[in-house]
């Protein structure tokens, strides 16, 4: 694709046709223009707190009503803002046609009624959301605390990597009665766009349509960073991913500005010596290990990179391992189309590493990698290959251990998820894992398949964490009058 | 002319014995001529006793070499001379390291027994003392060591090599030849160790300096320890694999880790004693100074302050490796330093450890590759070759015909823009030529503003970056 798109720039409710800047993808050659938003920053965020008031006209029912209505509208075939969004998504973007055509006509199943309100009352429990909620404090008669979650002036750096992402942005400040800015990534400048489109097709006067900004810019510009990151108008920056996109923000933190980070992250899996109690066992976990792998393309922070596996460190155990990586390179090639294919843009630097593993022939056993197939590397040393940060395009790296100690030792502050087999193995490491730093536990091959929907991010909590939280408390008069008595 | 074809046809080290100007003159034909039977002599030789060569070949289905095209399918990654499992050095697996080395090069090492060997200095000096070989190492700025199978032969043909390049480039002893006439050396690093500037130190004291009363290191007396060099990068592996890495660094290391912070706080003071050194004792003598600019002119910035200027003779050389490493000057940055040193001869050379080839910069802004460096540009993605067509950017990789015991095919990380193709560069030389701007895709892949989810942050040791950057160069 070498064409020139224009990335309109939407400003609560309005679409602006203003394509001064040009921007360059290198990747698939895409090229955009859109906005220089250094123009609009007084209008991006909301300097008025006091606006936020129309969104509490609205009840929780009415934002239900239309957070579904606009899912229905979001149906690719029928929507021409999500269909370019999903024609630039192929261009730049890590996963193949098939996958991303599956996240997009999935994208309605997020505004289902019922997950919107599972969404909202798992993530911060409507009664919250909805009016104040007393809590009473057992130790202070006569105290009536109570306590209700307020929406905030926000600003989303969303990633790229799948669309999901920017329509989580949506439904959550819609659910959090917020206002919200957001920054899209080069790798995907559309797909918000395309929601806030759709929105203002729909209803362009609705508060939770004029609550939503979007808008492109190179991250770590400082013309335009240093007047939208100012916590007059801003309260809260939730950032998803990317090591440079965070740093830049963190110039910018100051008492008024709360960091919500989404930290970029890498994703394990253990699995443990009843993998290999018999070979159809063995087959049943490396079909379940291919979908941690392999599934999306291995292009998010939750897929399996580095596998631990419990089959002993000696020749038979590292016999044991290569069956297990030869089963699984051959599930990841029948998993579905809509979960993995071959990665049509097979990082360079990784393919150099698996050709060099291939020539030299020493201390790793590969399997496949000869093309874009995706690989199995087992290390015969106990220990990760050393270019296991970046692993991806569907290649694991199976590491055999004697101890299941050493994996859970091996999990870091960089960890997310880990699929576990079996379960019982989940249940008995768990709160060791926790310990470590492992955000989310699954059961192998649940990595993206169980994939909580809108309700629960690897537990971190996000829709509580982007209300603002008050407090009401009221006593009787005459008490705290006494207090200020001597005796 | 002709001659100077005939020799290298049957020798490319016909470079070495004579006048370096000869390799500019050679015309595309030739050049061609040379390549192709050198390359397809060099593949005959290495392939039987290179194991990765030859699975290398068998993999691509290449039994003789019959169009330099097909060399472009015998590179290596420049991964493959660092690719040892990195357990090897954390176990004091000497041995396997040994074997590993063995794969790479032709030079027999299956007399050599390292076991008992704990330190990657020790294994070095072993074979130093038992082959041909001077093992270069790495800087490792990212932490793992390539190792290079390069001879002692070899090192000091280079050497002969470079000082031919300063000779002869404005033609036929042009300039002072430093073989026969020897000159002091000024060296703002270590005299000893293994790293490939420490190497070439080493072959640039005997050469060029006819000895160690003759030059002046900053670290006279001390070697570059290549088990120190790779500390930064050990520590962030077993760092990578969280508290478990952590309980298995060996104290050893962390002790070391210790003694460099110790001996970097005394670095200042060596440093600016190193110069006044220099200044005052070499003082009006045509000298040799191999450095990077930043750090000369930081000299010439001081030195000029203090009213200093003209330190030394008019035909003194300068070398400076790598440009000006990213660092911004002002546009009278050159005037400065010229006008403190004394002279105007600043050798630009980009050259790679993997090469015995130096290219050097002209007058218009070119890197002109040794004659005995065969160029090709693949496409950063896919790998595949790319027209031999002037003008062309692409990823830069090479075959040095020189080296006899190794396979000198690689694949670089860098982003270049050739030249010579077509038409010969303005300053007259004949050949192929990169021009000026040199990049690393590494360093480019950053600045895209592409946000993903997945990564890893590392808890940078903030000491030991600064400690690597600063041992590196």
């Amino acid at each position: 694709m070498t064409e020139l798109l224009q990335v309109p720039l939407i400003l609560r409710g309005q679409v602006i046709e203003d394509y001064a800047l040009e921007f360059g993808g290198r990747h698939g050659g895409v090229r955009f223009r859109t906005a220089d938003v250094s123009a609009y920053t007084g209008q991006l965020t909301l300097d008025a707190p006091s606006q936020l008031a129309d969104l509490y006209a609205l009840s929780f029912a009415d934002i239900v009503d239309y957070l579904e209505s606009l899912g229905k509208r979001l149906v690719l075939d029928d929507n021409p803002h999500l269909q370019a969004a999903f024609t630039l998504a192929c261009a730049t973007s890590g996963l193949s046609e098939s996958i991303l055509r599956d996240r997009y006509q999935l994208l309605p199943n997020m505004f289902a009624r019922q997950e919107i309100i599972d969404s909202a009352q798992i993530g911060c429990g409507i009664d919250f959301l909805e009016g104040w909620v007393e809590q009473t404090a057992h130790n202070r008669p006569g105290l009536v605390a109570r306590v209700r979650a307020f929406g905030a002036r926000a600003v989303h750096v969303v990633a790229g990597n799948l669309p999901d992402v920017s329509a989580l942005t949506v439904l959550r400040n819609a659910i959090t009665r917020s206002d919200c800015l957001i920054k899209t990534p080069s790798n995907d400048p559309l797909t918000a766009v395309a929601l806030a489109r759709t929105m203002i097709d729909m209803a362009p006067d609705h508060p939770l349509t004029r609550h939503v900004s979007v808008a492109y810019w190179k991250g770590g510009d400082a013309q335009v960073e240093d007047a939208i990151y100012d916590p007059r108008g801003v309260e809260k920056i939730v950032a998803w991913g990317g090591f440079n996109s965070i740093r830049h923000i963190t110039k910018y933190l100051q008492p008024g500005i709360d960091l919500i980070t989404l930290d970029p992250k890498l994703s394990g899996t253990i699995i443990g010596r009843e993998a290999f109690d018999s070979d159809e066992t063995l087959r049943h976990v490396a079909r379940r290990l291919a979908l941690d792998i392999g599934g999306w393309n291995q292009e998010g922070c939750v897929n399996a990179r580095v596998i631990h596996v419990q089959s002993g460190t000696d020749a038979e155990g590292i016999a044991c391992c290569e069956r297990l990586a030869r089963l699984t390179f051959e599930a990841m090639q029948q998993l579905p189309e809509h979960l993995s294919t071959p990665h049509k843009d097979f990082d360079p630097a990784l393919r150099d590493e698996l050709d060099t593993l291939r020539m030299i022939d020493e201390g790793y056993t590969l399997v496949g990698g000869e093309a874009d197939e995706g690989a199995m590397i087992v290390s015969h040393d106990g220990l990760p290959v050393d270019f296991s940060r970046i692993l991806a395009c569907r290649v694991g790296n199976l590491v055999p251990i004697d101890d299941i100690d050493t994996a859970v030792m091996s999990v870091n502050a960089y960890t997310q998820t880990i699929g576990i087999y079996p379960d019982s193995l989940k249940e008995a490491i768990r709160d060791r894992l926790a310990f470590q730093g492992a955000q989310r536990l699954v059961s192998l091959g649940g990595a993206i398949t169980l994939n909580g929907g809108t309700q629960r991010q690897d537990g971190i909590e996000p829709l509580r964490r982007m209300c603002k939280w008050i407090t009401d408390e009221s006593g009787d008069g005459h008490q705290i009058e006494q207090l200020a008595l001597r005796e | 002319m002709s001659h100077f074809f005939e020799q290298l046809m049957d020798n490319p080290l016909a470079v070495r014995d004579n006048t370096y100007d000869q390799g500019y003159q050679l015309a595309a034909e030739q050049l061609q001529r040379f390549h192709l039977h050198w390359a397809g002599k060099r593949f005959a030789e290495l392939r039987p006793r290179i194991s990765v060569l030859d699975k290398l070949a068998r993999e691509q289905g290449i039994d003789a070499i019959t169009d330099i095209e097909q060399v472009g399918h015998l590179l290596f990654a420049h991964s493959v001379y660092k690719s040892y499992p990195m357990s090897y050095l954390e176990r004091n697996r000497f041995d396997m390291l040994t074997k590993w080395l063995a794969k790479l090069t032709s030079t027999d090492l299956s007399h050599i027994d390292a076991n008992g060997i704990e330190t990657i200095d020790d294994w070095l000096d072993l074979l130093d003392a038992q082959t041909p070989l001077m093992v270069l190492h790495t800087s490792g700025t990212t932490g793992k060591l390539s190792f290079l199978p390069r001879t002692k032969a070899q090192s000091r043909d280079m050497g002969i090599i470079a000082a031919n390049i300063l000779r002869d480039w404005n033609g036929p002893f042009s300039r002072p030849d430093m073989l026969s006439h020897h000159r002091p050396l000024i060296n703002p690093g270590y005299r000893y160790g293994a790293g490939t500037a420490q190497r070439m130190a080493g072959v640039q004291v005997e050469l060029y300096a006819g000895g160690d009363d003759n030059a002046l290191f900053l670290y006279p007396n001390q070697r570059l320890s290549a088990d120190l060099i790779s500390l930064a990068g050990r520590l962030r592996t077993a760092e990578a694999r969280g508290e478990q890495g952590r309980l298995e660094i060996s104290p050893g290391l962390l002790r070391r880790r210790d003694e460099l912070i110790e001996m970097e706080k005394q670095r200042p003071q060596a440093i600016a004693n190193f110069l006044e050194t220099a200044r005052t004792r070499f003082a009006g003598q045509d000298v040799y100074i191999g450095t990077l600019y930043g750090m000369v002119y930081d000299w010439a910035v001081e030195g000029l302050a203090k009213g200093h200027s003209n330190i030394f003779g008019p035909d003194s050389f300068l070398s400076c490796g790598g440009g000006t490493k990213g660092r911004v000057f002002p546009d009278d940055w050159r005037e400065t330093i010229q006008t403190f040193l004394g002279f105007s001869t600043f050798s630009e050379t980009y050259a790679m450890t993997e090469s015995m080839g130096m290219a050097t910069l002209c007058e218009q802004g070119h890197y002109h590759l040794a004659p005995f460096t065969v160029p090709f540009l693949l496409d950063p993605r896919s790998g595949a070759q790319l027209p031999r067509v002037d003008g062309t950017s692409g990823r830069f990789a090479f075959l040095d015909l020189l080296p006899d015991n190794y396979w000198a095919g690689m694949v670089t990380g860098d982003a270049v823009t050739m030249g010579g193709f077509q038409q010969p560069c303005g300053c007259g030389r004949q050949g192929y030529y990169v021009h000026k701007d040199v990049r690393r895709y590494s360093d480019m892949e950053g600045g895209d503003d592409k946000v993903l989810c997945s990564g890893a942050p590392e808890a940078h040791d903030k000491a030991l970056a600064f400690l690597t950057e600063t041992l590196t160069r």
